[in-house]
């Protein structure tokens, strides 16, 4: 239970489900990351934001945010987006056959699948250029089984 | 698609081979080949050039664009050039993988060109991230970039079409009238 004009942390589902700007029962207020304060570090260097620290989830959770009629400053997502994609474009496609952990780290979850999206095309062609392509291996899934040689089976 | 799929469609591409054996003209789906004559310059599809290749029945003639001081001229133009400079096959990295790899002793400096070609795609490739770099800052609409060819378009195509797609949604929320359907309790 709790009274009027207390301060809570909920879950997001929960407050979207609360929220509406007719009736007004609860007001939002953003985390740290989303306001005024942090849009100074972001127009200094956006890259050197860690996303994935402030909240794995920063642009699909910001998209979430902007329901609850906060007059922050909505465009942010997008020019932190602009600022950190050359970035993740060129270690994407660069990064061959490397350690990859130290670029994604400070990358949010969507930034990480746009990492891997790189990555794939950068494989897979590196792998045709190779001469790869076209060999049979074995499933990387049968490989995980965990070999048992048949002379080593019970019975 | 795969880069092995774009390569599929590359071995469609003509190639002269001389042959050394005979065989009457054959009739395929998708079109005639042949007649082949021992000794006689013919133009079959890489596919079966290849093919013959491997089976010891022909040597390969390099196509006239894969020659040292052709490509010397096609990497210096793309590197001069801000745009794409229109490339001599539609297929040129995957010809040239396709028959040095199975070829290069029908190829006059093959290490060398080889190499030029690898220059002038690293170039093209940066190119490209250049203009994806100044498409999503100036959130463009639309983008016109000619002369590309489709091996570079599908090495890049899935980042960029996923960023893109990201960007729209991120533009979309900031349309007013993108409230949340709420119940009314």
């Amino acid at each position: 239970s709790f009274t009027q004009g207390s301060k809570l942390e909920i879950p997001l589902w929960l407050a979207k489900g609360l929220h509406d700007s007719k009736r007004k029962i609860i007001s939002v207020e953003p985390p740290k990351i989303y306001k005024e304060a942090w849009r100074t570090v972001f127009s200094a260097d956006a890259n050197v934001v860690d996303l994935h620290k402030m909240g794995p989830y920063y642009y699909g959770f910001g998209s979430q945010l902007l329901n609850f009629d906060n007059p922050e400053n909505p465009e942010i997502a997008q020019t932190t987006f602009i600022n950190r994609f050359r970035r993740i474009m060129d270690s994407s496609q660069n990064a061959y056959n490397e350690d990859t952990s130290a670029l994604v780290a400070r990358l949010d979850e969507l930034e990480r699948a746009l990492f891997q999206a790189g990555q794939k095309g950068l494989n897979d062609f590196q792998c045709w250029e190779k001469g790869q392509a076209s060999q049979i291996t074995a499933s990387s899934l049968v490989q995980n089984y965990g070999k048992r040689k048949f002379t080593d089976m019970d019975g | 698609m795969e880069p092995a799929e774009v390569e599929f469609l590359a071995e469609k591409e003509l190639v002269t081979i001389v042959p050394n054996f005979s065989l009457d003209r054959i009739h395929l789906i998708g079109g005639d080949l042949g007649p082949f004559n021992p000794g006689l310059p013919v133009e079959v599809p890489v596919w079966l050039a290849i093919n013959l290749k491997q089976r010891q029945k022909c040597r390969l003639i390099p196509p006239d664009w894969m020659d040292v001081e052709k490509l010397e001229e096609v990497r210096d133009q793309e590197r001069k050039e801000d745009t794409f400079t229109p490339m001599p096959s539609p297929y040129y990295m995957e010809l040239t993988k396709l028959l040095l790899n199975y070829a290069s002793d029908n190829i006059p400096k093959a290490d060398e060109i080889r190499t030029l070609v690898k220059d002038t795609w690293d170039t093209r490739i940066a190119k490209l991230r250049l203009s994806a770099d100044s498409f999503v800052r100036q959130q463009e609409a639309h983008a016109k970039l000619d002369n590309l060819t489709l091996m570079e378009i599908n090495t890049t195509g899935t980042f960029l079409t996923q960023a893109l797609d990201h960007m729209y949604r991120l533009r979309a929320n900031l349309q007013p009238g993108e409230s949340a359907q709420s119940q009314d309790f």
